[in-house]
């Protein structure tokens, strides 16, 4: 029924070279670290619980020719299921979220999100919010495919990852915080984009 | 909201080089929305609350833009959780510019916790701000907080108080 996380990303990473990714909290830190890590600096390691797709979506907001992706988790998202409506009304045509949904708050060892009822689909929530893009895969097949989808299309496209909620063993951790992650973002985001955002003050 | 006032607010936002400002609308600053909206050198961003428009504004910051969170001071309360790990936990600023609800002069029993709330909350997030309530020290203070954040990577607020909002 559900997959494994690391798998997704694995897929996922495959696909990206160009983007921006914004991600959460938790297991999803050190396993994207691993499984993509020709996107570690393209990638901002925030661990903001609620903030992790509004932030990808001011991204995209500021960057309208560059690809945003996000990537959330059912905790994060129901957090704030108001930039939901907020993506419905703005549209913006290049941004790509996952969302990780493991109905679990794993990083605090594992109590249930609301999602675990079975009850609650956040991709119907999404869809009711005015992004019609917004599907919900149980298979890495599937995974791929809208991922291959939502990352060529020019609207906002939401994929729902039922993940089996199992950390990848092994892997390296990641060492810096959120200050240094921001560091190294921006500097990345100068030099792709030749923009200063962090420039020099006005005497040394 | 006095017409000069929505003036000055807009005049400082542009000489910061504001180009996107995300708002959840208030009674007292009510005239400058539109405003906002039909300035074509601004994008507005209209949020369910001030948390995600915090986010937002974390977020075009870090594109090279420059944003600006619009809002009652009750936004703050909103937004604590938000601006606490964006400002204290990643170094990633956001400019506010809110209104200045339950100030002595208050007439409305429900604005009374904004007021009492609002400064005690900026110092716990270690925001620094000013007051303002006369236009002609909008404008100057409004670069100001952009220029003090842009060096410090923390957020900075604009409090719209006395005159300019009643």
């Amino acid at each position: 029924m559900s997959m494994s996380r690391y798998a997704c990303m694995e897929l996922l990473g495959a696909r990206l070279k160009d983007e921006l990714v914004v991600l959460s909290l938790g297991g999803a830190v050190d396993e994207w670290y691993n499984a993509a890590p020709h996107m570690r600096a393209a990638s901002l390691f925030q661990q903001q619980l609620g903030c992790v797709t509004p932030e990808a979506f001011g991204l995209a907001v500021g960057l309208p020719h560059r690809r945003i992706v996000s990537l959330d988790t059912d905790g994060g998202l129901l957090f704030n299921l108001g930039i939901l409506a907020t993506l419905g009304n703005e549209q913006p045509g290049n941004l790509f979220i996952v969302v990780w949904d493991n109905e679990q708050y794993q990083s605090i060892g594992g109590p249930r999100t609301h999602t675990a009822s079975g009850r609650v689909d956040l991709a119907a929530i999404a869809r009711g919010a005015g992004v019609p893009n917004a599907f919900t895969a149980t298979t890495l097949e599937e995974f791929d495919r809208l991922c291959a989808e939502g990352l060529a299309t020019a609207e906002p496209y939401i994929v729902i990852a039922k993940t089996d909620g199992i950390l990848e063993p092994g892997i390296k951790r990641k060492q810096s915080d959120g200050r240094e992650d921001k560091y190294i973002f921006v500097r990345h985001v100068e030099r792709v984009e030749g923009i200063t955002i962090m420039g020099p003050s006005e005497h040394n | 909201m006095k017409a000069e006032a929505v003036d000055a607010v807009i005049a400082g936002l542009k000489r910061a080089g504001v180009s996107v400002v995300v708002y959840l609308p208030d009674s007292l600053l009510k005239e400058l929305y539109p405003a906002l909206d039909a300035d074509p050198d601004i994008r507005t961003i209209p949020v369910t609350n001030e948390g995600e428009g915090a986010a937002i504004a974390g977020g075009v910051f870090l594109s090279g833009k420059r944003a600006a969170l619009v809002m009652e001071n009750s936004g703050l309360r909103a937004a604590t959780e938000h601006l606490a790990r964006l400002g204290l936990g990643a170094g990633i600023p956001v400019i506010m510019i809110m209104s200045y609800r339950g100030e002595l002069g208050e007439t409305n029993w429900w604005a009374i916790p904004h007021g009492i709330t609002m400064e005690p909350l900026l110092d716990t997030l270690r925001v620094p701000y000013r007051i303002v309530r006369n236009s002609s020290e909008i404008e100057q203070a409004i670069e100001d907080a952009y220029n003090w954040s842009y060096n410090a990577y923390q957020h900075s607020a604009i409090v719209l108080g006395g005159g300019i909002v009643r």
